[in-house]
């Protein structure tokens, strides 16, 4: 059986040998290298051509999100789970751009590891509930405060459909087949939808639907 | 500093100028006594050499009166004698003789106020006349044969003696009326000269007097001054002291909040964490039905969690890691919603991109302040809404929270919280400006300068 090939960075010896012993229990994960920090994390991605990596957001020399930005930089196609203990926003969306399609919390990261490795394997985006959450909380709340209206109701059925598999990970074509459109067309509801949400980006994008609770 | 060379110099000085006081005065009394001894004895010199002279001419008038009285009555005698034409006892021999009392007169007018030797003089000439007289008077028994024969003898005899001698008394007293002007105007110089020397020793005397003021006061002014100095000196060392402290103080609380909060995050959290990791794996151990052990992890689970969590909001307070790990920008995003988590207060930000190498002290500065701002605003302030706003650009940066809370009247209250961010953008070299009313809301902006906060690291 072929296995997922996995690197881990994470500057604490205690958690990576935890959640490389979690990984291997897994029979289709395989755990291929460990970094101690940002810099070896690019060269082991370089150099071992895994397929997915766990990376800690604070580490030394270089940071995850610095380190996550130069490895999709060199392989856009490398699916990369943060692991973080914040769960606010701007790490989230830092994350995002960086490339990053997994974030998960540390305190929570045992429940939900191996659900987030096998998501963003197969190309799907993966938040811990907990952020999910807070996510959701902000948005509700700024929405409440200020008493402006939730632009998702503008969306028309189609826009809300387009978004959703936007955000799971599908590219234009994929969604074009599967809802038997042009890619035309499903390229001038993206752009519909991104306007009137008012996003600019696919982390933008992501980070709405999962605020939004459309995405887990 | 100790405070007794600042002291004692003021008490000295106190003396000097009483000395100083002193002396000035007594120049001044000094001089104004001795101008008003020079003007008196001006004046008496004035009046005493006026007197001399008056009396001198006095003297002198007198003299000529008697000498010129004289004249006519002793020529006329001479005349009448000697005439051709005899006439006994006219009118002629009674004028002879009113000419006669009228010279007596003159002598009896002559002044009385001179020596015991020129009233002598004066007398003789009285005698002599007085003989004169006497001897004329004698002639007029005279017959006009005897009279013709006695006359030339008679004024060979007695009228040219009497004249001669007279004539050198005279002269005497003019002499001596001579002599004593002499003497009385060399008593006038010598009192001059007196004046003159005393007039010149008060002129040395101020002009020494005044040299020694002079020292003394320059003497004052240049320790007033080096006193002045030296205290300026030590108020700015300790103001520089002072702020150099205070500089030092946010640098070390700073560097002290990064470093405990590093401790707490990085070694205390991620030890909990592994642990978490490691329970998980533990309870997937615990065959199935062993739900006393399944539980019991569970609970030590939960309590590892919260410990997690209570860690990482502390690690957070003291120093957010966002700051370090993510820049300004997002940390100020992520303290803006975090307020807005814990308070009735909404908070939007408005941030320009910064740049990567925006200097630590500035990031760490602009970060207290905001947060500094919003925890006035949301618990003080009691505000709804606030705005944070940050404009960049390579010269400076500019930071405005605003908020729409009760206001205070910033002239009459201003805590700590304030006087902190005032501190902090001062040391940065940066303009501070609060404004703010009751009912008015609180605004808070600060200009940053980049050259210089990159020059002092």
């Amino acid at each position: 059986m072929r296995r997922t090939r996995i690197l881990l960075a994470d500057d604490h010896q205690l958690m990576r040998s935890g959640v490389r012993l979690m990984l291997e229990r897994e029979p289709d994960l395989t755990v291929v290298g460990e970094a101690a920090d940002g810099r070896e994390a690019v060269a082991l991605a370089k150099s071992l051509k895994p397929e997915v990596v766990v990376m800690d957001i604070g580490m030394p020399n270089l940071n995850g999100i610095e380190a996550a930005l130069q490895m999709t930089q060199e392989s856009p196609e490398l699916a990369i789970v943060m692991v973080s203990m914040h769960s606010d926003e701007s790490y989230v969306l830092r994350a995002l751009k960086a490339g990053a399609r997994g974030y998960l919390l540390k305190d929570s990261a045992e429940a939900d590891l191996i659900k987030a490795v096998h998501a963003v394997a197969g190309g799907k985006s993966f938040f811990s509930p907990a952020v999910s959450k807070l996510l959701l909380d902000d948005y509700v709340r700024k929405l409440k405060r200020s008493g402006t209206e939730d632009a998702y109701d503008l969306l028309t059925p189609r826009e809300r459909e387009i978004l959703q598999l936007i955000a799971e990970g599908k590219s234009n074509k994929d969604i074009a087949n599967l809802l038997n459109l042009s890619v035309y067309t499903v390229e001038s509801h993206r752009s519909n939808l991104m306007e009137k949400l008012n996003l600019r980006g696919l982390p933008e994008l992501i980070l709405y639907a999962v605020r939004r609770g459309i995405i887990a | 500093m100790d405070q007794s060379p600042l002291r004692a110099p003021v008490e000295h000085g106190k003396k000097l100028r009483w000395l100083l006081l002193g002396t000035f005065g007594g120049m001044l009394l000094l001089m104004s006594v001795a101008g008003i001894d020079a003007l008196r004895s001006l004046r008496r010199l004035h009046q005493v050499s006026h007197e001399v002279a008056k009396r001198y001419s006095a003297h002198n008038q007198a003299l000529q009166t008697v000498l010129v009285c004289f004249h006519v009555y002793d020529q006329g005698m001479e005349q009448y004698l000697l005439a051709d034409v005899f006439v006994a006892s006219g009118p002629q021999r009674v004028m002879i003789a009113s000419r006669g009392s009228e010279v007596l007169t003159a002598i009896h007018d002559y002044p009385r106020d001179s020596g015991n030797e020129e009233q002598s003089l004066v007398t003789q000439i009285d005698q002599a006349v007085q003989a004169e007289e006497s001897a004329f008077d004698n002639t007029q028994a005279w017959s006009s044969g005897e009279r013709k024969r006695r006359a030339y003898l008679f004024v060979e005899e007695k009228i040219l003696p009497t004249r001669t001698h007279v004539m050198a008394l005279a002269s005497a007293i003019s002499r001596l009326n001579d002599q004593r002007l002499a003497a009385e105007n060399d008593a006038v110089a010598t009192e001059f000269l007196g004046l003159q020397t005393r007039l010149s020793r008060l002129v040395v005397t101020t002009l020494l007097a005044g040299l020694v003021l002079s020292l003394a006061a320059g003497y004052y002014i240049l320790r007033l001054e080096q006193n002045g100095r030296r205290r300026f000196l030590a108020l700015e060392r300790s103001r520089q002291e002072l702020e150099s402290l205070s500089q030092r103080l946010v640098e070390v609380q700073e560097a002290e909040r990064l470093s405990i909060s590093r401790e707490l995050h990085d070694e205390v959290g991620q030890t909990l964490g592994a642990l978490l990791v490691d329970l998980g794996q533990l309870s997937n151990l615990v065959p199935a039905g062993d739900t006393l052990v399944k539980d019991q992890i569970a609970r030590i689970k939960t309590a590892g969690e919260s410990a997690v969590r209570s860690i990482r909001d502390m690690a957070l307070l003291l120093r957010p890691p966002m700051l370090d790990d993510l820049g300004l920008v997002p940390a100020l995003e992520w303290q803006a919603r975090e307020t807005s988590r814990r308070s009735d207060m909404e908070v939007d930000v408005h941030a320009d991109e910064m740049p990567a190498n925006l200097p630590d002290q500035v990031k760490t500065g602009i970060y207290r302040l905001v947060q500094e701002a919003l925890q006035n605003a949301a618990t003080h302030a009691h505000a709804k809404t606030a705005k944070v706003s940050v404009q960049y650009n390579p010269q400076r940066v500019e930071v405005e929270i605003s908020d729409d809370g009760i206001g205070f009247q910033p002239d009459r209250t201003r805590g700590m919280g304030i006087l902190g961010m005032e501190e902090r953008v001062r040391q940065l070299g940066g303009s501070f400006d609060l404004q703010s009313g009751p009912g008015k809301g609180t605004t808070v902006h600060a200009v940053l300068p980049l050259s210089t906060a990159k020059d002092a690291i």
